[in-house]
């Protein structure tokens, strides 16, 4: 069965548009999408008005549609009333979104893990290789973490304190593979010691609920918190290679 | 050595092997005792201390606090009344936590194996467990009564008769006249729970697990068991009133709020028909988390407002926002507090300091209070003041009512805050306290003359918003508060009249050149 060319050109159109809209990824805002398809409109008019014959095979039976006469069935003629309450309905819409104003709020882009500042960098936890104490020392950091930063990273160190929701900064998350394994201890010392407020602008300070522990805990127990970060969730600190 | 003796050694160690092992088995019926051991060291003794005491090094911090194993009392059980919890009981305590405590759903860390491993031990911090030979009755949940007008009717009659408001209150907001006074069985303040806001209760917020609840009762606590006093169509009538006091779902975070345009003049008074009609201030109403703050010294662990609820508008001159929060008591500076746990109890204030721990005891109430705080002026790029109390460049513009007192003031930091002078104060505003909940307007001019202090409004702008609360009986004031992050504020432009005009003009117009094609065509008719 040979399709006429209007079937044909349907079938290019809806192709198009359905591979514009789920093939493309990421997927396209809908105003772009509209702009395509207007194009590839304006392009199937143009090549189906250069030969009379595919003129007539195209718009006669859109015409014979639009005109209509007596001996159209019953779903034709719905189909004709419908074309006339959805075209203008279409349109009306679109009209509608482009002066209808929209607000968004501003979108806050930050770096997560910004370069630590000099005096940070290359040191190292004085108890790591204190293996006589080691159990002690990571049972106290245990204390200082429940005692502390539980209510933000959460019992199971995996960001989701009692607390946690109430902060759009989110907790970081130390069970998350690709946190705490790429870190080095230098640098979380640094994050617990100095704390939201110690970051610099591009990491958006303003918004981290991290307390600037220096304040709050001695050095020792903030050194002995990473201890048990990393025996409670059996990652390695980053070392320098 | 000869053969048949070392046989019958090998024959008396594996008898022994088999003994010990089956003995740890028989002590928990589901679990292995020395795995849970070792679960329960690494994960749970900082709460619920070595020996289950309840009281590892973090027990302090948390209201309630972690559970005394050895007392051998479980709250979120289906037996009756000051029995011990089956196995299943404290297998969905230990899988789904419970919310809004300290004790978190371990469903994502721990395997099945390991939660029975750990319950297993658990159990044999009380002897309660090992005596009881018979199997536990369980309490079942009976044929379901749908919620509907009737039955909830029926429920509050329930309410009202089984005196729930003693405790609860008579809107069941957690402050019925006893509620500041009650204490577990260890002596601990504890607060009825606050009914409207089913996403905080422990056992489950759905009517089933409030039919549970009521005819369990929640051993250790003053919360009864009211089995005898009910039948499965009570149990359900009670439940889906209790139900029907919060929302339908769990209210999500919603960043941004709207504030809408209205016309004329906004009432300071919330209890106004404005606030209630839709055309008017009825609209949206946002919700919010309150948590501790605990970032700054002297931090708070224990806040009692943990929910916000916001209503903003604007008229031409001025901005309104209605605040709603709970709070089980209305506290003033300086009213003695209720005495915890009756007359004659040693630690009379406990209900005051077992909020930070640390402090010295308070014997009077400070003011409860709340605050809105925006930046000290429009943001230069995306550069916000820190979301707490501001920074020492970026400061904070904080609209506070304290006891139905206003006041503007700056921050630039928890422990750098002026209030404005006199001639600054612009704000107005009105409010209180009935059953259980504040609702609170405060309102201020779109526009002051201290462009330098005061947040200055404009439709179409986003501006950040934060939130503070203080509960006065929980010794809250200062930097013992609740806190919010920043969220936005925005003042909806009233939506330009192009919009009414331009889309039917198109759409009439589409229209009327379908018209005249059609008519072209038909004229041609013979051409077709
Ligand atoms: C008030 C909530 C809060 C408390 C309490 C808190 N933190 Fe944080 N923490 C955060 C938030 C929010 C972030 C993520 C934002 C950021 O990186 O600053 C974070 C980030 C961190 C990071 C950085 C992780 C990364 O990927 O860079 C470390 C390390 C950390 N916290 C350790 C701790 C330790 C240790 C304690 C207890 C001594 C603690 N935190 C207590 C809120 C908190
Ligand atoms: C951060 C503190 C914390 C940790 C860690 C913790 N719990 Fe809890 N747990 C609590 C608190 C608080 C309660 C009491 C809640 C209440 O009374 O509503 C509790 C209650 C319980 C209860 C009693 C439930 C009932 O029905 O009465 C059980 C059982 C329990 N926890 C088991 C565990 C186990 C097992 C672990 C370790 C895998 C654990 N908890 C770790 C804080 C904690
Ligand atoms: C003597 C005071 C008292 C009375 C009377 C009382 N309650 Fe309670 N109720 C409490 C306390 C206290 C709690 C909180 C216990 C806790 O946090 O451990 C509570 C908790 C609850 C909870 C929350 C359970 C959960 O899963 O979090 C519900 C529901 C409840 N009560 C319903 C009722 C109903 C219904 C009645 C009347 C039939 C009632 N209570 C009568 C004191 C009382």
């Amino acid at each position: 069965m040979r399709i006429p060319l209007i079937g044909k050109v349907a079938i290019i159109w809806v192709s198009l548009y359905l591979a514009l809209k789920f093939l493309v990824s990421p997927s396209l805002p809908s105003s772009v999408i509209f702009m395509y398809m207007s194009l590839i409109t304006v392009c199937i008019l143009l090549f189906v008005s250069v030969f009379p014959e595919d003129a007539e095979a195209f718009f006669g039976p859109i015409k014979r549609f639009i005109a209509g006469d007596q001996t159209d069935s019953a779903v034709r003629k719905l189909g004709r009333v419908a074309m006339f309450a959805i075209i203008p309905l279409f349109f009306g819409h679109r009209s509608y979104q482009a002066n209808m104003p929209s607000y968004e709020p501003p979108l806050e882009q930050r770096i997560v893990h910004p370069a630590p500042p000099t005096e940070f960098t290359g040191m190292y936890n004085p108890y790591r290789e204190d293996h006589e104490h080691f159990a002690e020392n990571v049972k106290r950091g245990g204390e200082v973490f429940y005692r502390n930063c539980v209510f933000c990273h959460g019992d199971k160190l995996d960001g989701t304190g009692i607390f946690a929701e109430g902060f759009n900064l989110r907790p970081a998350n130390f069970q998350e593979n690709g946190v705490i394994n790429m870190l080095q201890e230098s640098y979380l010392f640094w994050r617990i010691s100095k704390g939201g407020i110690g970051l610099p602008e591009e990491s958006t300070p303003w918004n981290s609920a991290m307390p600037r522990w220096e304040a709050i805990l001695p050095e020792e127990d903030r050194w002995k918190a990473i201890l048990f970060l990393y025996d409670y969730t059996g990652y390695k600190p980053r070392t320098w290679e | 050595m000869n053969k048949i003796v070392m046989r019958k050694v090998v024959i008396l160690l594996f008898l022994m092997l088999l003994s010990s092992n089956s003995f740890a088995q028989e002590k928990s019926g589901f679990g292995n005792v020395e795995a849970g051991k070792k679960i329960y060291t690494k994960r749970c003794i900082f709460c619920h201390g070595e020996q289950g005491g309840g009281d590892g090094p973090a027990a302090e911090r948390f209201n309630p606090r972690p559970r005394d194993f050895t007392m051998g009392l479980f709250k979120y059980r289906t037996t009756p009344n000051g029995m011990i919890p089956t196995d299943d009981d404290l297998f969905k305590v230990v899988t789904k936590g419970l919310p809004g405590t300290g004790m978190p759903s371990w469903e994502s860390i721990l395997s099945s194996q390991e939660r029975r491993d750990v319950i297993a031990y658990v159990k044999t911090f009380t002897k309660k467990f090992e005596r009881q030979k018979e199997a536990l009755p369980v309490i079942e949940v009976g044929k379901e009564i749908a919620s509907s007008d009737e039955s909830i009717e029926k429920g509050r009659a329930l309410f009202k008769s089984l005196e729930c408001f003693k405790c609860h209150g008579n809107e069941g907001r957690g402050n019925g006249p006893s509620a500041l006074t009650l204490t577990d069985d260890k002596g601990d303040p504890i607060r009825p729970r606050n009914l409207t806001l089913n996403w905080h209760f422990r056992g489950g917020g759905e009517a089933k697990d409030i039919y549970m609840r009521v005819n369990t009762g929640l051993n250790g606590t003053p919360m009864p068991s009211f089995k005898d006093s009910l039948d499965n169509e009570k149990s359900w009538h009670l439940a889906n009133f209790v139900r029907s006091l919060s929302p339908s779902s769990r209210p999500e975070i919603n960043g941004v709020i709207k504030s809408k345009k209205v016309l004329g003049n906004i009432p300071a008074d919330p209890s106004d028909p404005f606030w209630q009609d839709a055309g008017a201030g009825g609209g949206a109403e946002y919700w919010f988390p309150m948590v501790g703050q605990v970032i700054r010294e002297p931090r708070h662990f224990t806040p009692t407002v943990r929910d916000i609820f916001v209503k903003s508008v604007y008229s031409d001159k001025e901005i309104a926002f209605l605040l709603r929060w709970n709070d089980p008591s209305e506290s003033k500076d300086g009213e003695p507090l209720p005495v915890v746990g009756g007359e004659g109890d040693e630690d009379l204030f406990e209900g005051a300091t077992s909020a930070g721990g640390e402090e010295k005891p308070v014997a009077t109430a400070l003011d409860d209070a709340v605050a809105i705080q925006f930046p000290s002026h429009a943001l230069e790029g995306l550069r916000k003041p820190y979301f707490l109390m501001g920074d020492e460049k970026n400061g904070v513009n904080l609209w506070t009512w304290k006891a139905g007192r206003l006041q503007e003031s700056n921050a630039n930091g928890i422990d750098k805050e002026v209030v404005q002078g006199s001639a600054n104060q612009a704000l107005s505003g009105g409010g209180g306290y009935h059953e259980g909940q504040y609702k609170v307007v405060i309102k201020r001019s779109l526009m002051t003359a201290d462009q330098e202090k005061d947040m200055q409004f404009e439709a179409g702008k986003f501006v950040p918003i934060a939130f503070y609360a203080w509960d006065g009986h929980n010794a809250e004031s200062n930097t013992k508060r609740s806190i919010s992050h920043w969220y936005f504020l925005l003042l909806e432009p009233p939506i330009p009249r192009d919009v009414y005009v331009k889309p039917p003009l198109v759409a009439f117009g589409v229209f009327g050149c379908l018209l005249l094609l059609q008519r072209k065509l038909r004229k041609n008719h013979g051409k077709l």
